[in-house]
C-alpha cells in the first residue's frame, strides 16, 4: 500500500490524548441535551408505530393510496431511504479504495448513515404490505407452504438485494469499529466495561488482528461495491419491470443509483454538519472535508439533471399517449410546482452554492445539503405518483392524497432513524479514533504495529499501537 | 409500552374478529330442525318472479342450504335452511329470455336487507315521527280488523282506499276484489313513471290500452323519442335482447337506431345518431318526418287508420309541419328532418318509440299520438320487426289491475289527496302497500298533508319509507323470494304470458304474505268480502285463476290439473302457443277529434328560469325503490358514473360560461322549490336543459338511502298532462346558482372535460 | 383436459346496462364500501363498464366497454408477484391465490387494463346480508388482492359435472355470471382451443381486438368493435 502524506488542510494535528478524550466524551459523558433530544424523537416518533398497528388492525384503508395508486408515500420513503444508504459504505468504500486520507474522520458517519437508513427503509416494504404479518413468505426457505417465492419478481430480488447490502454494510460498519470499542473497554469501568468487553470481541490489538482487520476492510470495500450499485439498481428494477407509463425505462437503474448516491452525500454533509456542532468535533470535521463533500456533490447534481433531462426528453419526444398524460401532470398538471420545487431544491439551489468555491463553506453545503435532501424526496414521490395516477385506460386514472397514517409512520421512521443515529453517536466514537490516530503516522497501523511488533516480540497494549501513555 | 400497546391492539383487533365470527350466544342456544332437505354445496335452481318492476320477468333462483337467524314458532333461532344466492333470468321465459337487468340482479338484496321491517309494528310516537313498538300478529290483525269492519257494512258513509304500487296478475285481482267488498273503496295505483299517456294514446290510435311490445330482433331501423328502452323504460330486458339482434347476428343486417331527446341517456349512448331536439318537440319532428313520407308518397294517409286521424292535417299530408316549418321549434335542421325520413323509407320494417320524458310535458298526448300515427305510416303496428300488444292470458279472473280502471274505482294519488284534503271524501282507513308518493310527488300535490288527515293508515310494505312512516299499523309483508309471486307481463313477448312461482325460500321474519293476509281478513270479515275471495290460500287463487290455461295450447302440456299446476311452478309460469289469442282490444274512443299541434307548457317564466329541468329514471334506483339496496347504491350510473348520491348534469360548455366547474355545488330553483347537488358537466345535455337523477334524496328509507343526495322530484310544479291527469314531470323550468363545493361520489377518476379521452386512442 | 377459457365482448351489442356488474357482485361476494371509501376511489367493481365520450354537444357519442381483467396469456401481474398468489394455471387464466396474497399490491400496479381490486378494509355485510352470500366463492379479508376470476367456480363445476358423466364440456356449458345475465349477448365465453366454439368463431371476426395490444399481453378477453351504420355518421 502507498503511503500518503495528508495535505495540511486535512491535518489533525491534536495528541492522541487529545483525541482519545474528544472523541470519546460522548460516551462517557450524558449531557442533558441528550435527553431531551430522545424524549422529543420518542415522542414524535411513537405515534408512528401506533398508526403502524392501526394499519394492521383495521387494514390498508388507512393510508391514502388507492385504486389505481396502490404505491404511494411508503414506497418514495422506501425508495428515499435506500437512496440515502448509499452515502456511507459507497462513499467509504471508494475513499478507502483510492485511499484518501482525508476519509478517516468521514467514514464512520458516513458508514452508519448507511446501516440506519438501510434498516429504516427497509421497514417500508413491509409497512406498505396488506398483511404485514406474513412478510416472511418473501424469504426462501423450505416451508411447510410447501412453496417458493417468485424469484422472477422484482420484489424478490429486493429482499435479496437489501439483506445482502444490510448484513454487508453492517460488517462493513462494524469491523473497524472493533479497535474503538476495545478502547472504550480498557476505559470505562463496571456495567459499561461488561458490555464494551462482549462488543470488543476480545480485540487484543495483535498485528495479525491488525493485518485481519485491514485484509478483511479492503475485501469489503471492494465486494460492497457493486452490492451497493445493484441494490438501487434493484429498487429502480421494481418500478422499470412494470409496464406502467414512465415507469417502463432503461435509464432508471442508472438513474436511481445517481440519485442515491446523490441524496446519500447529502444527507451525510447534513449528518456531519450537525455532529460537528452537537459533539465539538471542529477540529476533526473541517471545512475542507465539506468543501470535498461538496465537491462530490455539485458533480452529482450535474449528473442528476443530465438523467432527468434524458429521461424527460425521451419520453415527451417519444411522444407515447399513454406516458404524456403522466407527463405533462408532472410538467405542467397537478405536480408541476412539486416538479419545479425539486428541481431547484436539487439544482437552481445548490448549484451555484457548490459551483462557487467562495459559497462553498460548512455553511453553503450545509443548506445546499439540506435543499437536495428534500428535493430528492420530491423525485422520489414524483416517480411513484403520478405514473400510478395516469395509466392506460383513462377512465381508471385517480388521485392520491397522502393520509395522516402515511405521514405519521413517515415522521416516525424519520425519528427513527435519527434516533438510531443519536444513540449510535453515544454509543460508538462517530469518528474512527484508531484510523484518526493511524492517520497521523506515516505508515498506515498495520505495517508499523507489525514490525513493531516483530522488532520487540512483545504483546502490545490491546487498543492502539502508539499507545504508551 | 410500545410493544405493550401493539399487544393491545393487536388483541382488540383479534377480539373484534372473533365477535363477528360468531352471533350471540342467546340465539345459538336454540337451534331448529332444518326446514327443508338440501344437500349442503349442492345448488338448486327454482323458479321465481321479478318483483323489481312492473315488466314481470321470469327468473331462475339458485338456492343452497346456509345456516340463518330466523323467526319461527314464536321464537328466534338459527336454522339450516335453503337460501337465495343468486338471481338470474328464466332461459324459457318469453319476456326475460335468460336474462335480467341490473335492477332485477339486486333483488336478492331486497330479501336479506337489513332494513326491512321483521315484525308487525304499532305507531307509538306521534304521526311521521317513526316511533314504532314491535306487536303480535294477532294483536295486529285485531286492530285491523276493528278498523276494517265498520266500514265493510253496507252503505257505509265513509270509506277506504287503497294506495298501492301498480300490481300486475293476481295480487291485484286479489286486490281489487278485496275492496269490491267495501262500499266506494278506492283503489289507489302511484308510479311516478307512470305510463298512463302512452295507454291511453295507444288505446285512442290502435284500441289497445297497454304498454307495446317492440320486435327489434327483426327490424332495420328504430327511432326513438325519448324512451330509454334499454335502461329503465317498459320490458328494458325483452327490448335489450331483441336489441343484441338489431345489431347484430344478422348476416349482412345491422339495425340503425336514432334516438331523439335532449339528455343523453344509457339508451341514447348506443345510438347511431343522437338528435337532442327541445324538450317538448318530439311529436313535432315525428310529424316532420311523417311529412316527408307523405309528400314523397311513402305510404298512405288514409291507410293509417285511426292512429293517422288523431292527428290534424294528417289527411292532408301535414302542411303544417314541413321540416322546414318545425326546425325553429325543434331544434332540428331540415335536412337532418328529411334525411331521417329518408332513412326510414328506405329501410324497412322500421319503428318508432316513444316514452319517458316526451311524454312527461303537457302535451305528452298530442307526442304520443303524432309517433303512434308514424308507426302507422311506417306499417309497423302488429308486423315483425314493429310494435305490438301482447295478449292477455284467457285466466279464470280477470286480468290485472289496468283493467278495472274502467270501472271508476280508481283514483289517482292527486285526485285522493285532493278530495281528502277538501272534505269531499272522507277516507277513514289508508292500506298502504309499496307505494312512496309522499316520496314521489311534488309537494304541490300535498300527499303527506292529505295522508296526515286520514284517521288510520296501515301499511303492508317491507320497509319504512317516507310514506309508510306515516302508518300507525304495519303488517310486513314477506319479500318476493318468500312468498308466491305471479306476473302478467302487460308487454315485452308477442305471445300471452302469465309468471308464476313459488316461495323460493322460506321467510327470514315475522312477516306475512299480502295475499295470504287479505284472504285472512275476508275470511274474518265474512260478507261481501268473503263471497269475493273464497280461497283458503293465495296459492289456490292462483291455481284456480290458471286452471283454463290447461286447455290452451301453451308451453305446458299435462294430462290432469295437478300436473299442470305442478309444472306451471317449474316452469315459472305460463305462455301461449295458441296464435289464435290476440289482444283485447277496445274502440278508438273519441278518434273522431283529431290533435292540433300543443306547445309544451312549463312551469316557471324562461326569463327567471332559464333551464329546462329534466329529471330522470336513474339506472340503478329506477324511481328511488331500490335506493335501499347497497349494490344500487355503488352502481355506477353509467354515463356519469356517479355513486351514492345525485348530481346535475349540466352542458359542459354551458358550465364554462356560468363558471361552474365539476364538483361545484348548484341549487338548483323552480318556482316551486329549491334542492343542492354537485354540478357533472357532461358534452351529452343541450345547453338549456338540467338534468337530475331521479331515486335519491330520501329521508327516511334505510341506512343505504336515507340522508342521501337530493330528490329532484321536491322542486316539480305540479304539472300535469291534461286528459290522463299523469305528473308532466318535465315540465318544470329552473335556474341554477352556485353555492359552493359539493362532493361527486364518480366511478371514473378520469378527466372531466369531454375530448381528453383521446389522450389514450 | 385442458381448455383455454376466453371470452368475447361485442361492443357492438354492448348497451352500458351494467347487468354484469351487479351479477359479478352477487355470484363472487364482492363487497360494497361505502360513500366515503367509493369517493377515494376504492369501489370494488371486478366488471365495469368504462364510458369514453367521443365529440362535443350536439354531435357527441358515448362509447362503452366493459373492462374486467383481461386474462392475459403474458400477464405482467404474474411475474411480478413474489409470493405466486397470481399465477397462471393450466387453463391458461391468471388465478389469484388469495392465502398466499400478502397484499404487495405489485400486480395491481403492473396491470395495465388497472383491472386488480384490493381488499381496503375487511369487507363488511349488514346482516343478514351476509346470508346471500355464494358459498362457492371464498370471501377476502382486509389485505388481499382480488380480482375477476372468469367465474371459475363456474367453470370448476362443470368440468366435474363433464367428468362424472364422463363427457366433454360443451361449448358454451360454462357461463359466467356476466356472461349468463348479459340482456344483449354481448359477451360470449368459451374455449379457444376449440376452433368451432362460439368464441373461436367470433374471435376471427373482422371486428376483433384486444385492449391496449399494443403492450403484447396476449389478453383472453377479445372485443368486438362496435359498428357504425349504413355510412351515416
Amino acid at each position: 500500500m502507498a503511503t500518503t502524506s495528508i495535505a495540511p488542510e486535512y491535518a489533525i494535528d491534536i495528541k492522541p490524548d487529545q483525541i482519545r478524550q474528544d472523541l470519546l466524551r460522548p460516551i462517557f459523558q450524558t449531557s442533558r441535551r441528550f435527553y431531551v433530544l430522545v424524549f422529543f424523537l420518542v415522542a414524535i416518533g411513537l405515534p408512528g408505530i401506533f398508526l403502524y398497528a392501526n394499519q394492521m388492525s383495521e387494514g390498508m384503508g388507512v393510508a391514502g393510496i388507492t385504486r389505481p395508486i396502490f404505491w404511494g408515500i411508503y414506497i418514495a420513503n422506501f425508495v428515499f431511504w435506500i437512496g440515502i444508504s448509499h452515502a456511507g459504505t459507497l462513499i467509504s468504500a471508494i475513499l478507502r479504495l483510492v485511499n484518501a486520507t482525508w476519509r478517516r474522520p468521514v467514514t464512520r458517519c458516513a458508514e452508519a448513515i448507511t446501516v440506519f437508513a438501510l434498516a429504516i427503509g427497509a421497514q417500508y416494504p413491509i409497512i406498505h404490505l396488506g398483511r404485514s404479518w406474513l412478510f416472511f413468505w418473501l424469504m426462501p426457505y423450505p416451508s411447510e407452504r410447501g412453496i417458493w417465492p417468485n424469484f422472477r419478481s422484482p420484489l424478490c430480488w429486493d429482499f435479496f438485494a437489501i439483506s445482502t447490502y444490510l448484513t454487508g454494510s453492517t460488517a462493513f460498519l462494524l469491523l473497524p469499529i472493533i479497535p474503538d470499542w476495545a478502547v472504550v473497554r480498557d476505559r470505562a469501568s463496571g456495567f459499561r466495561k461488561r458490555i464494551y468487553t462482549i462488543l470488543a470481541l476480545g480485540w487484543r490489538g495483535t498485528p495479525r488482528e491488525w493485518h485481519r482487520l485491514e485484509v478483511a476492510m479492503r475485501i469489503m470495500a471492494v465486494a460492497i461495491l457493486p452490492v451497493a450499485i445493484s441494490v438501487h439498481t434493484i429498487v429502480s428494477w421494481d418500478f422499470a419491470m412494470a409496464p406502467v407509463p414512465m415507469w417502463h425505462s432503461t435509464v432508471f437503474g442508472p438513474y436511481f443509483v445517481a440519485g442515491a448516491i446523490f441524496s446519500g452525500i447529502a444527507a451525510l454533509i447534513v449528518a456531519m454538519g450537525i455532529l460537528r456542532k452537537a459533539l465539538h468535533l471542529e477540529e476533526y470535521l473541517k471545512p475542507s472535508h465539506f468543501s470535498n463533500l461538496g465537491k462530490l456533490l455539485l458533480v452529482m447534481s450535474l449528473l442528476w439533471v443530465y438523467f432527468i433531462f434524458a429521461e424527460r426528453l425521451t419520453v415527451w419526444y417519444g411522444n407515447q399517449p399513454a406516458e404524456m398524460a403522466a407527463f405533462w401532470s408532472i410538467q405542467r398538471g397537478r405536480f408541476a410546482g412539486l416538479f419545479w420545487t425539486m428541481v431547484s431544491c436539487n439544482f437552481l439551489i445548490p448549484f451555484p452554492i457548490l459551483a462557487i468555491k467562495k459559497l462553498r463553506t460548512i455553511t453553503g453545503t450545509m443548506i445546499a445539503s439540506s435543499t437536495v435532501v428534500v428535493g430528492m424526496w420530491l423525485e422520489r414521490f414524483l416517480i411513484v405518483v403520478p405514473p400510478l395516477e395516469h395509466k392506460y385506460l383513462p377512465y381508471e386514472w385517480g388521485t392520491y392524497h397522502p393520509s395522516v397514517t402515511e405521514i405519521g409512520i413517515a415522521i416516525g421512521t424519520l425519528c427513527g432513524m435519527i434516533l438510531l443515529y443519536v444513540l449510535f453517536a453515544k454509543l460508538v466514537p462517530i469518528i474512527s479514533i484508531w484510523e484518526l490516530k493511524g492517520g497521523q503516522h506515516k505508515k498506515p497501523f498495520a505495517e508499523q504495529a507489525l514490525s513493531a511488533a516483530s522488532r520487540s516480540g512483545v504483546h502490545l497494549d490491546s487498543t492502539l499501537p502508539s499507545t504508551n501513555s | 409500552m410500545k410493544r405493550r400497546t401493539f399487544l393491545k391492539l393487536s388483541a382488540v383487533g383479534g377480539a373484534g374478529a372473533a365477535l363477528a365470527g360468531c352471533g350471540h350466544q342467546a340465539e345459538q342456544l336454540i337451534r331448529f330442525i332444518p326446514d327443508e332437505t338440501l344437500i349442503p354445496g349442492v345448488a338448486t335452481w327454482k323458479s321465481g318472479v321479478c318483483a323489481q318492476c312492473s315488466a314481470g320477468c321470469g327468473m331462475q333462483v339458485r338456492v343452497m342450504q346456509g345456516d340463518a337467524e330466523v323467526f319461527r314458532d314464536g321464537q328466534f333461532g338459527v336454522v339450516k335452511m335453503g337460501l337465495a344466492k343468486k338471481l338470474a333470468g328464466n332461459p324459457d321465459h318469453p319476456v326475460s329470455r335468460g336474462k335480467l337487468c341490473v335492477r332485477g340482479e339486486a333483488g336478492l338484496q331486497v330479501t336479506f336487507n337489513p332494513d326491512r321491517i321483521k315484525h308487525p309494528l304499532k305507531r307509538t310516537g306521534l304521526r311521521g315521527a317513526g316511533q314504532f313498538t314491535q306487536i303480535s300478529w294477532d294483536e295486529a290483525v285485531q286492530e285491523l280488523l276493528a278498523h276494517l269492519q265498520p266500514l265493510a257494512a253496507p252503505q257505509a258513509a265513509v270509506s277506504l282506499a287503497f294506495l298501492t304500487r301498480p300490481l300486475g296478475g293476481q295480487r291485484g285481482v286479489l286486490v281489487e276484489r278485496f275492496l269490491s267488498g267495501f262500499d266506494g273503496a278506492r283503489l289507489v295505483p302511484f308510479e311516478l313513471f307512470d305510463d298512463a299517456v302512452l295507454r291511453t294514446a295507444n288505446r285512442r290510435s290502435f284500441g289497445y290500452e297497454q304498454l307495446p311490445t317492440f320486435d327489434l330482433a327483426h327490424c332495420s331501423y328504430v327511432i326513438s323519442f325519448g324512451a330509454d328502452f334499454l335502461g329503465t323504460w317498459n320490458s328494458p330486458v325483452a327490448q335489450s335482447v331483441g336489441y343484441g339482434t338489431l345489431r347484430q347476428n344478422r348476416s349482412g343486417i345491422r339495425g340503425k337506431f336514432v334516438q331523439v331527446e335532449p339528455r343523453m341517456s344509457q339508451t341514447g349512448a348506443n345510438a347511431d345518431e343522437w338528435v337532442a331536439a327541445h324538450p317538448g318537440t318530439e311529436g313535432l319532428l315525428a310529424l316532420g318526418i311523417a311529412h316527408v313520407l307523405l309528400k314523397e308518397h311513402f305510404g298512405h294517409a288514409e291507410a293509417t287508420g285511426s292512429a293517422g286521424m288523431q292527428i290534424d292535417g294528417w289527411r292532408e299530408g301535414l302542411p303544417e309541419y314541413s321540416p322546414e316549418a318545425i326546425a325553429w321549434k325543434t331544434g332540428v335542421a331540415p335536412e337532418t328532418t328529411t334525411r331521417l325520413a329518408h332513412e326510414i323509407a328506405a329501410q324497412s320494417p322500421a319503428l318508432a318509440v316513444v316514452g319517458g320524458a316526451p311524454l312527461a310535458h303537457t302535451n305528452g298526448m298530442f307526442t304520443a299520438l303524432a309517433v303512434n300515427a308514424l308507426n302507422a305510416l311506417l306499417d309497423s303496428v302488429g308486423k315483425p320487426g314493429g310494435l305490438q300488444f301482447t295478449p292477455r292470458p284467457p285466466l279464470s279472473t280477470s286480468g290485472s289491475a289496468q283493467d278495472i280502471s274502467e270501472e271508476g274505482k280508481v283514483d289517482s294519488i292527486r285526485t285522493l289527496a285532493q278530495q281528502i284534503l277538501s272534505g269531499q271524501r272522507p277516507i277513514e282507513l289508508l292500506l298502504l302497500y309499496e307505494a312512496n308518493p309522499v316520496f314521489a310527488t311534488p309537494p304541490g300535490w300535498q300527499v303527506r298533508e292529505a295522508l296526515e288527515k286520514v284517521p288510520f293508515i296501515a301499511s303492508f310494505g317491507t320497509f319504512i319509507d317516507e310514506t309508510s312512516r306515516l302508518a300507525d299499523l304495519i303488517l310486513p309483508d314477506h319479500s318476493s323470494l318468500e312468498s308466491w309471486i305471479d306476473a302478467a307481463p302487460e308487454s315485452g313477448a308477442a305471445e300471452a304470458v302469465i309468471s308464476v312461482a313459488p316461495p323460493a325460500m322460506r321467510p327470514l321474519h315475522d312477516t306475512r304474505a299480502l295475499p295470504d293476509l287479505l284472504l285472512d281478513l275476508a275470511r274474518r270479515l265474512g260478507g261481501r268480502t268473503r263471497q269475493a275471495l273464497p280461497w283458503k290460500s293465495y296459492e289456490e287463487m292462483l291455481q284456480a285463476a290458471l286452471a283454463p290455461l290447461a286447455h290452451h295450447p301453451g308451453s305446458v302440456s299435462a294430462k290432469d290439473s295437478d300436473e299442470f299446476w305442478k309444472k306451471v311452478q317449474e316452469q315459472g309460469g305460463w305462455w301461449s302457443t295458441d296464435a289464435s289469442l290476440v289482444p283485447k282490444a277496445k274502440a278508438p274512443a273519441d278518434s273522431s277529434r283529431p290533435m292540433k299541434n300543443q306547445e309544451p307548457q312549463f312551469a316557471g317564466p324562461a326569463a327567471e328560469y332559464p333551464f329546462y329541468f329534466l329529471p330522470y329514471a336513474s339506472q340503478p334506483f329506477f324511481d328511488g325503490r331500490h335506493a335501499n339496496l347497497p349494490w344500487m347504491q355503488e352502481m355506477p350510473e353509467v354515463l356519469s358514473t356517479g355513486m351514492w348520491g345525485t348530481w346535475v348534469e349540466i352542458n359542459a360548455r354551458t358550465a364554462a360560461t356560468l363558471q361552474i366547474e365539476q364538483g361545484d355545488l348548484l341549487e338548483v330553483a323552480s318556482p316551486n322549490g329549491k334542492v343542492r347537488a354537485p354540478a357533472l358537466l357532461s358534452p351529452g345535455i343541450a345547453p338549456d336543459v338540467i338534468a337530475m337523477p331521479a331515486g335519491q334524496g330520501h329521508e327516511d328509507y334505510g341506512r343505504y338511502a336515507s340522508g342521501r343526495g337530493a330528490n329532484p322530484i321536491k322542486i316539480l310544479a305540479p304539472q300535469v298532462e291534461p286528459t290522463t291527469g299523469s305528473l308532466a314531470w318535465a315540465g318544470t323550468r329552473v335556474n341554477i346558482t352556485k353555492v359552493g363545493k359539493g362532493e361527486l361520489v364518480l366511478l371514473t377518476g378520469g378527466p372531466t372535460e369531454w375530448g381528453a379521452e383521446k389522450v389514450t386512442r | 383436459m385442458a381448455h383455454r377459457w376466453a371470452m368475447v365482448i361485442d361492443l357492438d351489442r354492448c348497451t352500458g346496462c351494467e347487468t354484469c356488474m351487479a351479477a359479478c357482485h352477487a355470484e363472487n361476494n364482492i363487497a360494497t364500501v361505502d360513500a366515503k371509501q367509493a369517493a377515494r376511489g376504492r369501489a370494488m367493481h371486478w366488471i365495469h363498464v368504462e364510458r369514453y365520450w367521443e365529440g362535443e354537444f350536439p354531435n357527441v357519442r358515448a362509447r362503452f366497454q366493459p373492462v374486467l381483467c383481461q386474462q392475459c396469456d403474458a400477464a405482467p401481474c404474474e411475474p411480478v408477484c413474489p409470493t405466486y398468489a397470481a399465477y397462471h394455471n393450466e387453463d391458461g387464466l391468471n388465478a389469484q391465490v388469495y392465502n398466499r396474497c400478502i397484499g404487495t399490491r405489485y400486480c395491481a400496479n403492473a396491470c395495465p387494463y388497472t383491472a386488480r381490486y384490493f381488499n381496503w378494509w375487511n369487507p363488511v355485510w349488514d346482516k343478514p346480508l351476509q346470508l346471500q352470500l355464494n358459498p362457492d366463492v371464498s370471501v377476502r379479508e382486509a389485505g388481499i388482492m382480488e380480482k375477476c376470476t372468469f367465474c371459475n367456480q363456474r367453470i370448476v363445476a362443470t368440468e366435474i359435472q363433464a367428468k362424472a358423466e364422463n363427457r366433454e364440456v360443451q361449448d358454451g356449458e360454462v357461463k359466467p355470471a356476466c356472461v349468463q345475465s348479459c340482456p344483449t349477448t354481448a359477451m360470449v365465453f368459451g374455449d379457444l382451443d376449440d376452433p368451432n366454439s362460439q368464441v373461436s368463431r367470433l374471435a376471427r371476426s373482422m371486428r376483433a381486438t384486444t385492449l391496449l395490444s399494443e403492450l403484447g399481453t396476449n389478453p383472453k378477453v377479445i372485443y368486438l368493435e362496435r359498428e357504425s351504420s349504413h355510412g351515416n355518421d
